[in-house]
């Protein structure tokens, strides 16, 4: 039979990094009647084949944004279809830029993304830019981290539709730093440069999405362990004192 | 004019040792860090060593650096190193400081340095070695190094074209770097205990880097480090020039065989990791044209230093001191993974709290779902205690890891952790402690020594 509820991991082999696909792990342990289906740079994707509860991709290197971008470039409408549709969707970490137009290296150097979302980074490699994030989505606190080469801005700067941001930001960087607005959001996609684990580090926003996912209100495997350490790391985050850049 | 500045900067940095020596602050990076302030360009003019070996990569460059120092200090030779200060640029020009003379000249003949990947950029350009050992490139500091491809690029763009490499060619992302340069590989052959199917959660070579299908690995050994190749295009990992042979952990022997002969080495300790150290300094020496017989006989003198590993039998009981670097997944890892294989019952002090992180910010934890917790999982781990900042984020881990909540304890403060020691019969206790924590490290296993001693000789005492 069937499982109600599965989650397609996009190209673990590389999207992996910082613990990123603990993050599934952790809704796995939470709700452990869901499915866990791997997508591969080799062979065609499942959400050709059916489309699932949540798709997911993490943190990759830049070759791995490149081989996901060029993997997923023969399956951009499919994409582009399934986003509009509100098909859900969780990305983590620079794999939100492969969703974007393009990432601009101080070296001169493009990378095309998969250009669904008016958005392009600038990427310096010599220059990592890391800090803690402290923000908001739907009342709840979110904490984590950004550890990155890159930023992204909007195409058009002036022009806000087409997306919505994903949490509204109280410490730390947003998007870029020049703005609050953290992440990508279109219907079901949520695309953020906030890593942790997210779900693991943020126990309630791992229980939204297990209930928007329709598991019901879940009991999060270790939930008041997890609480106490998301309790924990808001009060540091909140604290003026607590310095916020590496 | 650079002259100039370099003579000013180097007689000003000379003037700060014997200020440092007076006021007892020697050992640090101030003299390398004056005298790049004044002439940035300081290391292109100062004189080095005739000889300059560097070791760099992610794991064991400071083990291997004391290996070389050691030895060729018992060949007689006088050695310039950083051993003291840092591996940047600072903790280099700082030894070319110390190892000239008032007129810059170099006292030395042969220079062995501890180089990080990430500064390559600012020494290769000034000081180019004759040899560069790279033991192995895995994901560090998320915050300083991203991840191992990212440095592997670094070093591409930076090793000096005239450097000799001699590369892990069990490890497909460090034995890429620079694919000009002259090179020799080493390597372990396959050995009892290795597997097929990588079981960490880091592998950051899983696919070819020819056709992007899935590699397989004819034997591995953690994470990435074996033997790979492509069962779809017959990529292969480069072929050794000094193979690792015959592993003996009952003897703690290994063999290093390359196309001259095979020479019989003493194995300073039981771990992958410091077997890998041993055929790689077998194998930058053999380079150098040391025989086989002069570095058996350098091996047998040879010690791990303490900082690193260390252990003391106090009664029934062992107390270890292990370096487990903090926020570096993979050599965590690695210490976790040389517990658990330990035979006997343990109790482990986690003290994996990043202390220099705690000063300004909070530390980034992702390395905590890179790193195999799961490897403390073992019915022979009674206890692990918790302590300092982190300890509810390393409870969670812990947890998801499979240890039981009964197994774990918990102390605010890390030099409250001996107190929640059990201290059973035949305990094996592991006292964990980071780079940035090795004076906190050194107090708390002082602490548990004593507490040991004094169980000991209450026992003693009860027998009577």
């Amino acid at each position: 039979m069937e499982s109600k509820i599965r989650i397609e991991v996009l190209f673990p082999e590389i999207a992996n990094l910082y613990g990123d696909l603990a993050n599934i792990e952790y809704l796995k342990k939470s709700y452990p009647e869901l499915e866990v289906v791997e997508t591969h740079l080799i062979g065609e994707p499942e959400f050709m084949k059916r489309v699932p509860s949540l798709i997911y991709m993490g943190t990759l290197t830049e070759n791995g944004q490149r081989l996901a971008t060029e993997k997923l470039s023969h399956y951009k409408e499919k994409l582009a279809e399934m986003i509009d549709g509100g098909v859900r969707f969780l990305v983590t970490g620079n794999a939100l830029e492969v969703f974007g137009g393009k990432i601009e290296d101080t070296d001169g150097s493009v990378d095309m993304g998969l250009g669904i979302f008016p958005i392009h980074a600038r990427r310096d490699m010599m220059h990592r830019f890391n800090s803690l994030y402290l923000g908001s989505f739907g009342g709840m606190n979110i904490v984590g981290y950004k550890s990155q080469f890159t930023h992204s801005w909007r195409d058009d700067e002036t022009d806000d539709g087409d997306f919505e941001s994903v949490f509204e930001t109280y410490r730390g960087p947003g998007l870029n730093p020049e703005i609050k607005g953290e992440g990508i959001r279109k219907n079901n996609f949520i695309g953020t440069y906030v890593i942790g684990p997210l779900l693991v580090l943020n126990p309630p926003f791992a229980k939204w999405l297990l209930k928007e996912m329709g598991a019901g209100d879940v009991t999060l495997a270790f939930e008041r362990e997890a609480m106490e350490a998301y309790e924990v790391r808001v009060k540091e985050y909140s604290d003026p004192d607590t310095g916020f850049y590496y | 004019m650079g002259k100039l500045r370099y003579f000013i900067a180097l007689w000003a940095a000379k003037l700060s040792i014997a200020a440092l020596k007076v006021t007892g602050h020697n050992g640090t990076n101030f003299p390398g860090v004056l005298a790049l302030k004044i002439c940035p360009r300081f290391l292109k003019y100062a004189a080095k060593p005739e000889k300059i070996i560097a070791v760099t990569g992610t794991n064991g460059k400071t083990t291997i650096c004391n290996m070389l120092l050691d030895m060729l200090t018992m060949d007689g030779q006088k050695v310039l190193n950083n051993k003291m200060g840092s591996n940047i640029n600072s903790g280099i020009a700082t030894s070319l400081i110390y190892g000239c003379s008032m007129l810059g000249k170099c006292k030395y003949e042969i220079g062995v340095f501890e180089v990080d990947e990430r500064s390559a950029l600012r020494i290769y350009p000034y000081m180019k070695p004759d040899y560069m050992l790279i033991t192995n490139l895995s994901r560090d500091s998320i915050m300083r190094n991203g991840h191992p491809e990212y440095i592997a690029g670094i070093l591409t763009r930076y090793i000096p074209a005239s450097t000799k490499l001699i590369l892990n060619a069990d490890d497909l992302i460090s034995s890429a770097v620079a694919p000009e340069n002259s090179r020799v590989y080493f390597g372990i052959e396959e050995m009892p205990g290795d597997i097929r199917e990588c079981v960490n959660l880091i592998n950051d070579m899983q696919i070819c880097p020819e056709c992007h299908s899935r590699l397989k690995y004819e034997y591995l050994r953690y994470n990435h480090i074996g033997k790979a190749y492509c069962p779809v295009c017959g990529f292969k990992a480069p072929e050794y020039d000094y193979a690792g042979v015959n592993v003996s952990l009952e003897d703690m022997k290994i063999e290093v065989r390359d196309k001259e002969g095979t020479g019989c080495y003493r194995l300073l300790n039981e771990s992958v990791f410091n077997i890998y150290n041993v055929v790689s300094a077998a194998a930058l020496l053999r380079e150098m044209g040391y025989s086989h017989e002069k570095i058996q006989g350098f091996f047998e003198k040879l010690n791990i230093v303490g900082t690193r590993f260390d252990q003391e039998h106090v009664g029934d009981k062992t107390l270890y001191r292990l370096l487990a670097k903090e926020k570096n997944a993979f050599a965590t890892t690695r210490v976790f993974d040389y517990i658990s294989g330990l035979p006997g019952d343990k109790e482990i002090i986690l003290m994996n709290s990043c202390q220099g992180d705690m000063k300004h910010w909070s530390e980034n934890t992702c390395w905590l779902y890179d790193c195999d917790f799961e490897f403390l999982n073992r019915e022979e781990i009674k206890n692990i205690v918790l302590c300092g900042p982190r300890r509810f984020d390393h409870r969670l881990r812990l947890l998801l890891a499979g240890v039981p909540e009964d197994r774990l304890s918990y102390a605010e403060k890390e030099t409250d952790a001996p107190d929640k020691l059990k201290l059973f019969d035949n305990d094996n206790v592991f006292v964990l402690y980071g780079t940035d924590s090795i004076a906190l490290g050194k107090k708390v296993a002082d602490r548990v020594f004593d507490m040991m001693k004094k169980n000991s000789a209450d026992e003693k005492g009860g027998e009577k």
